[in-house]
């Protein structure tokens, strides 16, 4: 996770956390400059934005990257903590969530079904590794099927978010999701697009990117932390929407977009909470 | 002034109202439910949000994030929900998150009986999380309007120590009605004794000094200080660290802002027959407390020289109050004895300590005399099978 | 007044004691007495029971449980059964025959039936009505509980039906058992 020194970083990044403590050849920084590049593009300033983080390799790394405001939540329960802190921000102040995927879709996946349900207003990066990688590297819900890991020395052949058509953004949409969009670390400008759209729409969001991790991913399951090895291999199983080949594990683009369709939950309460007080009915 | 025949569910939302609450989540469970449902209907009058969350986990989380935000506020459950607040009560405690908690006690482990009061969670209330390294405060009213003075007093003493301060009560003060008088203005609310404290702002840099210090504004985020909070260890600014000497400094502030303020703590105890040196102190809280006071008042008219005493602040424990070298007694609605311990601990040596466990139900003021009785001539106390023979 | 009064009333669910039991601690209120009213239920399957403890008092209560009732209005066989060995030997049970069909002659405490049920089906064809009934009954015999006090509170918790309650509550005041 290399960051040159650049105009963006120094406007929105602190430099006390770059370089960051993640393994070399880590494709996190990847999806961190896809997203902030979306924020520079977008012509948002430090204060706008309060960020929260995760646990794991994707939470830590990012947590107090940014300039602004930051809270980390634990194991899975930052989307609760967004969604309280969504009632007392701001409605103008953005509130955006870098996670990893087993925070996300794992231990955190009922209070992210029920961010998605109430569509409270919050764009979620969820960076995927393909599974617990801070802890070792273990099997998570969107590990490929059949790939090594430290917990799945077999391969991996659990049913899991992922697998035989299933895909967790079904899930999500089903929730009520208003924005939902999938991309691979090296998508770059194509990403940086859609997560400018994502932290548009006035609702929940949430893109998922998986990333490469050479050091405990690709080395269990390629054979090799040499992270050529590793980017190649989430390159060539991903393809954008449409253009899926067997093979493919990612299709990638916008998944479902109904942005600003639904009201947005703290602003729906706190309407619905002014009309009660002057009224005494809804 | 106006007075009601109210629960305890209601002042303490009152109570929650007066000292700034406006903020509520909660998740559906007997005997706090009706709490939430009180909430529910008053907070939006007051132009506060109340949530129904997904689990307790996430009410809980969702005040940690109203109250980074600026709020004031609060959740509720019973024992089988305090548990999962585990997790969000060691964040708040970590960054020094100002909420307050209600636990009304029912009989358990687990489940157990929803329709029963129990205090199984003294020593939860003590260590609401897992790592140490923390001091925890908890007020335990014992009555409806104590309910609403408590929960006043839980906000204030939550924004001055900036933590989350739980209020531990049991179903029959929640559910049970009594009268209620609810102060009108702040000149009404002085006199009750309440005390309030208002929301401020760190400005940074240093959000978590090393020091033991109170009254250092919480962390507010949206402000563009700079703030930062994290389950991590934090360095003075916030950033996560993993260094042991940090952890040192994290965990000094933690247990000594609270150790070395014990002055600020309002309502340490409340006694009855105290003043003569009685041959024996029954030590109590919560509902039995109330029990116990009708019953030395009694024994007081058979000539049996016992005295009350009564705790409100559990945590920090007031050892203070345990100077006499004479025999105790704790009065607890469990069996298996948790009050009795910490008051082993805090007697002077040689004290006798003697226990008197319900389960589920409210000790009987002739049970409460019997024993008095037979811890005053030195009988023993010795329980036989699980029905209550003897102690 | 005696400087507690401690009233049970109990019976089963959904016959209103709970109701009852607030109505009685709202006049004591009201007349600026300290109240405490514990609600509890036992268990739901056949023989459980619904009971309303309350406790009135010039001064502040310590224990809120009715452990040997001054009063204990009995709406229910099973309630008549658990309750009736607690009451004081110089209190009185009040029990409706409609519901409890034995009594114990061997209790020292006095005893009066009133036939609620029946009065209220007497005089408004309907069997709603006999909560106030007892209550009127309970206003003349208690007397820390105001009559005029008593009634506002009937009225003012019972928000329906206020002619037929008020005419009800008068039925059980002058009620001679």
């Amino acid at each position: 996770m290399e960051y040159r020194a650049t105009e963006i970083t120094s406007r929105y990044l602190r430099s006390r956390k770059i370089p960051s403590t993640a393994c070399s050849g880590c494709g996190l920084g990847m999806n961190h400059k896809i997203v902030i590049q979306a924020v520079k593009e977008l012509g948002l300033e430090v204060p706008d934005i309060v960020w929260g983080t995760s646990i794991g390799c994707a939470g830590r790394q990012t947590f107090a990257t940014w300039k602004g405001d930051g809270f980390a939540g634990t194991h899975g329960r930052v989307y609760a903590i967004a969604r309280g802190l969504r009632i007392a921000l701001p409605p103008e102040k953005k509130i955006i969530l870098t996670v990893g995927d087993g925070d996300a879709f794992g231990i955190g996946l009922t209070h992210l079904i029920h961010s998605a349900r109430s569509n409270a207003d919050m764009t979620v990066i969820v960076n995927d590794n393909l599974g617990y990688q801070s802890t070792g590297g273990q099997y998570g819900w969107t590990t490929p099927q059949g790939s090594k890991t430290d917990s799945s020395p077999y391969g991996m052949f659990e049913h899991n978010l992922m697998s035989e058509g299933m895909d967790v953004l079904k899930i999500l949409k089903g929730a009520g999701a208003t924005f939902l969009a999938r991309h691979v670390a090296m998508d770059g400008a194509w990403a940086v697009e859609t997560v400018k759209k994502g932290i548009l729409n006035t609702g929940f969001s949430l893109i998922h990117m998986p990333y490469p991790c050479p050091t405990n991913f690709g080395s269990r399951e390629l054979g090799s932390r040499n992270q050529v090895n590793i980017f190649r291999w989430i390159r060539d199983h991903s393809a954008p929407l449409g253009e899926e080949k067997e093979d493919t594990f990612w299709a990638t683009g916008i998944w479902h977009d109904a942005s600003n369709s639904r009201p947005e939950f703290s602003q729906f309460v706190h309407e619905t909470v002014e009309k009660i007080r002057r009224t005494g009915t809804i | 002034m106006k007075r009601f025949l109210e629960t305890g569910n209601f002042a303490i939302t009152e109570g929650a109202i007066l000292a700034g609450c406006r903020f509520f989540a909660g998740y559906p469970i007997t005997p706090a439910t009706e709490l939430a449902e009180a909430m529910s209907f008053r907070l939006p009058q007051e132009g506060g949000v109340y949530l129904q969350a997904e689990d307790e986990t996430a009410a809980m989380h969702m005040c940690i994030g109203a109250s980074l935000g600026g709020y004031k506020a609060m959740t509720a459950t019973s024992g089988p929900g305090f548990i999962l607040y585990a997790d969000p009560y060691g964040w708040a405690l970590g960054c020094e998150t100002p909420l307050v908690v209600l636990n009304s006690g029912r009989v358990g482990p687990v489940s157990g009986i929803t329709g029963a009061p129990g205090q199984g969670e003294f020593y939860l209330t003590r260590y609401p999380t897992q790592g140490g390294n923390f001091e925890a405060i908890c007020l335990a009213p014992n009555s409806a309007q104590e309910c609403m003075a408590m929960t006043v007093e839980a906000f204030y003493l939550s924004e001055r120590f900036r933590m989350p301060v739980t209020v531990l009560a049991d179903q029959l003060i929640t559910d049970g009605f009594e009268d209620i008088s609810v102060p009108e203005n702040e000149e009404e609310m002085k006199k009750m004794g309440f005390r309030t404290w208002s929301r401020k702002i760190h400005q940074g840099p240093d959000f978590y000094p090393a020091t033991d210090e109170i009254d250092i504004p919480p962390v507010v985020l949206g402000h563009n200080t700079g703030a930062l909070c994290s389950d991590w260890t934090p360095t003075e600014e916030g950033y996560d660290i993993e260094e042991v000497e940090a952890h040192h400094k994290h965990a000094y502030r933690l247990i000594y802002k609270v150790r070395n303020h014990r002055d600020l703590f309002n309502h340490h105890y409340d006694k009855k027959f105290m003043d003569d040196d009685p041959d024996l102190i029954v030590v109590s809280y919560g509902t039995p407390s109330r029990v116990v006071n009708t019953a030395v008042s009694k024994a007081r008219d058979e000539g049996l020289k016992v005295g009350a005493l009564r705790l409100i602040n559990l945590w920090p424990f007031p050892d203070e109050f345990f100077g006499a070298k004479t025999k105790y007694l704790a009065v607890e609605l469990n069996w298996d004895g948790q009050l009795v311990r910490e008051v082993q601990r805090a007697v002077p040596k040689d004290s006798e300590v003697h226990f008197l466990g319900s389960c589920g139900d409210l000790p009987t003021i002739p049970d409460l005399i019997e024993t008095f009785e037979k811890v005053l001539k030195d009988e023993p106390l010795a329980r036989k099978g699980w029905k209550l023979e003897a102690w | 007044m005696k400087n507690r009064i401690e009233i049970v009333a109990s019976g089963f669910g959904g016959q209103g004691v709970v109701r009852l039991g607030q109505i009685i601690g709202e006049t004591g209120v009201k007349q600026g007495l300290h109240v405490a009213m514990l609600k509890s239920h036992g268990t739901e399957m056949r023989g459980g029971y619904v009971r309303s403890q309350v406790v009135l008092s010039q001064d502040i209560i310590d224990s809120p449980m009715c452990e040997s009732p001054d009063y204990f209005i009995a709406l229910s066989s099973a309630a008549y059964k658990r309750f009736k060995d607690t009451v004081a030997d110089d209190g009185l049970i009040l029990y409706d025959p409609a519901f409890v069909d034995e009594v114990d002659e061997a209790l020292a405490c006095t005893q009066k039936a009133v036939p609620a049920k029946e009065l209220s089906m007497e005089n408004f064809d309907n069997a709603l009505f006999a909560n106030t009934l007892v209550l009127g009954f309970i206003a003349r015999l208690v007397n820390a509980l105001d009559k005029e006090i008593m009634l506002e509170s009937v009225l003012e918790i019972i928000p329906k039906f206020h002619n037929r309650n008020r005419k009800a509550f008068q039925i059980g005041y002058d009620y001679q058992s």
